[in-house]
């Protein structure tokens, strides 16, 4: 009975990969199809919605549904076929130790980033398995996206020669467009679905990738922050979610699935507004035909302070949108990765049409470049579809957080009125949720030692 | 003053402050000079604020607790914005800068200050002044706002 088993999810899983295969094959250009002869906008995708969940999540229980797995194997077993390695994420007693071993699927399971997140229960059900760690869930070790649908296809090194290459384009044809009220595409104007609604995923939401794929992404040292986080997530089960202390959401949360619901756009020949959020505010302000000033450590509309969100300047190439944002602030996005405030993004704004004509969306091209984070530029590819103009559907509300969780001894803890606790005041700009855990979680190991910012006694005195 | 960089003659003077706070909590009869190491920059929209660990008497290294914790000291002043046109911000003031200013304390006794009319001098990277100095000392330091380091009331 055993062996029908497995031979029947070894075709299951023979299905899959060639499933696989054939998605990464099947691409469509971004945005409208004229922006597939420019050099900078419009390039395939390859669509996240066309591979399969690598899990392990457990699938079902709401609403009485049956509950089910997905997932090669749990509760301590290994899925065959895979030979697991002697020390993984959830086994180690020092994840800093196993720098070899990221590279590695393996080491985490073949967990994607958003189900090791989720093993102890951060969505609902945890699958992390009777004896905690060591016996926690496996991912599909066969799935993956390819890397090359999570990295730039254009050749630009930074945002600037991306966005000046736009620019050039542009004015080869005449461009930059000048709107007025009389030809701006008003039709943008209104409210669009929750992006990560059903078929509208992108590799971001960390349900589709390996995580040694995505840590390839990075450089060294936010590899070691990235697998920071999912040990701590993972394992030792102390998640430090930025929401849930009403800290800033940061703004690579723009494209995580559950930081943003409906966006509302307000259209106008000078400044594009686009606003969303759930646990903070995401307002995005396109300052069309603006320019930054280049004096400084990053390109920048106002005074030197880094913003959670940035600037953004823009132009309008017919009724297409590209903007330039610059000056972020750096953060994290949980389950995903570390951004620095060295984080600039081309992001190009192309409606899209049904054969007739009529305006369905925007499709919302998104490269970043962080030479910090990154080691190299990273593209996103969404729908924006369009629900109505600003006549119908609830308005936009704006969101103040107010704080109910806080962190007491380095976790999580929802407080009631009247509730004492010690409280450590943290340096909100010094990764605080590192802080907490290398402080309560992190003892015996031997994290990488930074340099000594306090001696002088070698001085240029 | 040799190798002295004003960025902001205008920064002394009584500059508008959009408060978000009462500046009662500060003894302004009060005043403490200090020579540090930043820590952080906090660049808060309401007010800026400078962490920095309190050099020790040779400038040599900074003073610690008896956990052997360096002393830190918040000194805060305008919002974040109009503190860069002066020339303080996150990105001119990284960690390690060295850096010298007068604050009125806490009336509490905690360690951070308001920086009030105090200019701010940067001593050039990586240099520190010489034994009981400060930064405006030092050839080559970067002088925020006018004038001279106040004179400290309070040790």
């Amino acid at each position: 009975m055993r062996n029908r088993v497995w031979a029947a999810g070894v075709i299951v899983m023979a299905t899959i990969i060639g499933l696989s295969v054939a998605a990464q094959n099947r691409t469509a250009p971004a945005g409208a199809p004229a922006a597939a002869r420019s050099a900078g906008r419009g390039a395939p995708v390859v669509y996240a919605r066309d591979f399969q969940p690598i899990g392990p999540n457990a699938t079902g229980g709401r609403g009485g549904a049956p509950r089910g797995f997905n997932g090669s194997a749990r509760d301590g077993a290994t899925p065959a076929g895979i030979t697991a390695l002697p020390i993984d994420i959830f086994t180690t007693k020092d994840f800093y130790k196993d720098r070899a071993l990221w590279s590695d699927k393996r080491y985490f399971r073949c967990n994607a980033g958003a189900a090791l997140e989720a093993q102890w229960g951060a969505n609902g059900t945890e699958i992390i398995g009777p004896k905690g760690p060591a016996t926690a869930a496996w991912g599909y070790c066969d799935r993956d996206m390819p890397r090359s649908a999570l990295v730039s296809p254009y050749p630009f090194k930074t945002a600037q020669a991306h966005y000046e290459a736009l620019l050039a384009e542009a004015r080869a044809k005449g461009g930059p467009t000048k709107h007025t009220y009389a030809t701006v595409p008003g039709e943008w104007t209104g409210r669009y679905q929750r992006p990560a609604a059903a078929g509208n995923d992108t590799w971001f939401f960390m349900q589709k990738v390996q995580i040694s794929t995505v840590l390839s992404l990075l450089t060294p040292e936010y590899q070691t922050r990235t697998v920071q986080e999912h040990f701590h997530q993972g394992n030792s089960n102390v998640a430090h979610w930025p929401s849930q202390y009403c800290w800033p959401e940061g703004f690579m949360r723009r494209w995580h699935p559950a930081a943003v619901g409906e966006h509302q756009i307000i259209v106008t020949p000078e400044l594009v507004q686009l606003m969303t959020g759930v646990a903070r505010n995401f307002v995005t302000n396109v300052y069309v035909g603006r320019q930054f000033n280049m004096e400084g450590a990053v390109p920048r509309l106002g005074a030197d302070v880094p913003r959670w969100y940035g600037e953004t300047i823009g132009f309008w190439d017919g009724d297409v949108l590209v903007t330039w944002t610059s000056n972020v602030q750096g953060w994290k996005t949980h389950a995903t990765f570390e951004h620095s405030s060295k984080m600039q993004s081309i992001e190009i704004y192309s409606p899209r049409r049904d054969a007739s004509g009529t305006f369905l969306g925007l499709t919302h091209e998104a490269l970043l470049y962080d030479p910090e984070a990154f080691v190299e530029p990273l593209r996103i590819v969404r729908d924006l579809n369009k629900l109505s103009g600003p006549d119908q559907g609830d308005p936009y509300t704006y969101i103040e957080c107010v704080q109910t969780i806080f962190p007491v001894n380095g976790k999580a803890t929802p407080l009631s009125p009247g509730a004492t606790f010690e409280y450590e005041v943290l340096d909100i700009f010094g990764r605080p949720w590192a802080h907490m855990w290398e402080k309560y979680n992190e003892k015996g190991m031997e994290k990488p030692r930074n340099d000594d910012i306090f001696d002088f006694s070698n001085s240029n005195r | 003053m040799l190798g002295a960089v004003l960025l902001a003659a205008s920064a002394a003077t009584v500059a508008p402050v959009h408060a978000h706070h009462s500046f009662s909590i500060f003894d302004s009869a009060k005043t403490k000079v200090f020579t540090g190491v930043v820590v952080r920059v906090n660049p808060d929209v309401n007010h800026l604020q400078i962490f920095f660990a309190v050099m020790n008497e040779e400038r040599t290294n900074v003073l610690r607790n008896a956990k052997g914790e360096p002393i830190i000291w918040a000194v805060e002043m305008a919002g974040s914005a109009q503190a860069a046109r002066q020339g303080i911000s996150v990105n001119a003031f990284p960690p390690r800068t060295i850096m010298s200013v007068g604050l009125h304390p806490l009336r509490s006794g905690e360690p951070a200050g308001d920086r009030g009319d105090s200019p701010l001098f940067k001593c050039p990277a990586n240099t520190p002044p010489k034994a009981g100095k400060h930064c405006d000392s030092v050839e080559g330091h970067v002088a925020i706002g006018t004038g001279k380091l106040p004179v400290a009331t309070d040790s």
